[in-house]
């Protein structure tokens, strides 16, 4: 395990009959990072999320999570970590306190009262503690199910797309909870489909078919894409394309020697979704191609 | 050790506060083996066959009766967990399959307690049995004991649905071949030589097997074996589900 992980993936697969679910999977997460798993519905995100739970068994590759094996030191690695199902998977019929309450009793908390107090006042829930889950909107069975996580304070956070389903409001209210913990130490692999989401994370993954296509910054992800630039000269306009537009912006300018008449420079960058998108559909198409 | 004991307790604790919130389960499971048993009464005396003793038949119905309910109970309550993914989250949260079995055991005893108390008193005041309190003792224990033991192949046959639906063809592939297999209304004996071995393969087997001796005015101890079958039986199921007991798909 190289040191500073709290995730090594390298050439993780697993197969559900005859469905290749992940097919090599390679991930890098440093210790205190926001690491997004960006990708659409079936790519085999939540799959991935389960081999690092130890709730699925890899059938090649190797996994190191917290520096240790998902399968073999599973009830070691479980007391370090809290995972987020993509469903709420709470009880409905139990209060958000007993949900809770249960959750942590198997860590076997010192102060689980004080504990379940703070955890619910750290998802904004305090108010509405005691009424059962069945009566909470969606976004609330959210923050609960996020509580749930995090009520034994653990290094590792895993969350299996926390914001599917919840308004814009409360999207912002959770990143702002995330960001809070990755402050804190916290290392949190958080899944996605989402794009606007991406720019939270300090690095971000593309998975597509099982296949991570590119780990990168989301920062460096934007400068991926093609950018246009468009150069008015007088009434004149001129277009240059620029694949990596910090190196040939500069270049595709000094030609006009910015002299008095550029009058307006526009830059027109692909959005991360259109970068992401390209690089889903052309993976895609070398598979079909296959 | 500790973690251990108090998990199963922290499980234990919260299924029994689910039931609590579930009124009309409990209602229901309490209910149904009563209406049924009174159907039932109904049925043997507009018989009237002097021929029939019904007593011969009642407990060993109500014991079957508690076992069909736990069973599917059991099972249904089970794949709703791996459904909802409330049995990942447990399992990822650090409880183990033999303190969520245990715990399940332990909550779900009490109902069975109850309601196997409920059978019965409901066959022994409705059918009028005047046997003495030792041998009504006895049948209480057997009906108790195949209650837990449902409960276990229960969360054993979990395993092999994916939903709660598919819960229900173990009734026509388990549950009901039991009553023609068991003894209950055919002896053993007298069932075709391939038929025969099926029957040690149902729970009702050694339990009909002991009540019938208790119902005769023998002894718990007359029919041994089969009394020793039972918990051995269900210690067999319990590790057998513990071992297959899945996490998720």
């Amino acid at each position: 395990m190289t040191k500073g992980l709290a995730i090594e993936a390298k050439g993780a697969e697993k197969r559900y009959g005859h469905i290749q679910a992940l097919k090599g999977v390679d991930v890098a997460v440093r210790q205190g990072q926001i690491f997004g798993l960006i990708g659409a519905n079936g790519a085999g995100k939540s799959t991935f999320i389960k081999l690092l739970v130890g709730a699925a068994r890899a059938d090649a590759g190797s996994l190191r999570v917290l520096g240790l094996d998902p399968q073999r030191d599973r009830f070691e690695l479980r007391e370090q970590l809290g995972y987020m199902p993509q469903s709420p998977a709470l009880y409905d019929d139990l209060t958000a306190v007993e949900n809770l309450r249960f959750f942590g009793e198997a860590h076997r908390l010192p102060d689980l009262k004080a504990k379940v107090e703070q955890t619910l006042d750290f998802v904004q829930l305090s108010a509405r503690g005691d009424d059962p889950v069945s009566t909470l909107s969606g976004g609330m069975k959210q923050r609960v199910s996020l509580a749930c996580a995090l009520v034994h304070q653990p290094r590792l956070l895993l969350l299996d797309e926390p914001t599917a389903g919840v308004d814009l409001e409360l999207r912002a209210a959770l990143w702002r909870r995330f960001k809070q913990l990755a402050a804190e130490g916290v290392t949190i692999l958080v899944s996605t489909h989402q794009m606007d989401e991406a720019v939270h994370c300090h690095r971000l993954a593309i998975i597509s078919e099982g296949l991570i296509l590119t780990t990168d910054t989301p920062q460096q992800l934007l400068q991926r894409g093609q950018a246009t630039v468009h150069v008015w000269r007088g009434k004149e306009r001129q277009e240059h394309k620029l694949s990596d537009y910090p190196i040939d912006l500069p270049k595709a300018l000094q030609a006009y020697g910015l002299d008095k008449q550029v009058a307006r420079i526009e830059l027109e960058t692909n959005s991360l979704e259109a970068i992401v998108l390209d690089m889903i559909r052309s993976n895609s198409n070398q598979e079909g191609n296959r | 050790m500790g973690t251990f004991f108090s998990h199963i307790w922290a499980v234990a604790q919260r299924v029994l506060r689910q039931l609590k919130h579930d009124r009309r389960l409990i209602a229901l499971s309490l209910v149904v083996p009563i209406v049924v048993i009174y159907v039932l009464y109904i049925f043997f005396e507009s018989l009237n066959n002097p021929f029939v003793q019904a007593s011969d038949y009642a407990f060993t119905m109500g014991a079957y009766f508690v076992h069909f309910l736990t069973f599917v109970l059991t099972a249904i309550v089970l794949v709703r967990e791996r459904v909802t993914e409330t049995l990942t989250r447990m399992m990822v949260s650090g409880y183990r399959k033999l303190e969520i079995i245990l715990g399940y055991l332990l909550a779900y005893t009490t109902l069975a307690t109850a309601q196997s108390l409920l059978v019965l008193v409901a066959i022994t005041w409705l059918f009028k049995v005047d046997y003495p309190y030792g041998t009504l003792a006895a049948i209480y224990l057997i009906m108790w004991l195949l209650a837990v033991i449902s409960m276990a192949l229960g969360i054993l046959v979990s395993t092999f649905a994916r939903n709660e639906g598919q819960v229900f063809p173990f009734i026509p592939l388990f549950l009901l071949p039991s009553i023609f297999v068991s003894g209950m209304i055919i002896s053993v004996e007298a069932l075709p030589e391939w038929a025969q071995p099926f029957s040690y393969l149902t729970p009702l087997y050694y339990s009909t097997q002991v009540i019938h001796a208790l119902a005769d005015g023998g002894g718990l101890l007359d029919e041994s074996l089969a009394l020793l079958s039972l918990p051995i039986y269900g210690l067999a199921v319990l590790v057998l589900s513990s071992l297959t007991l899945r996490e998720g798909d």
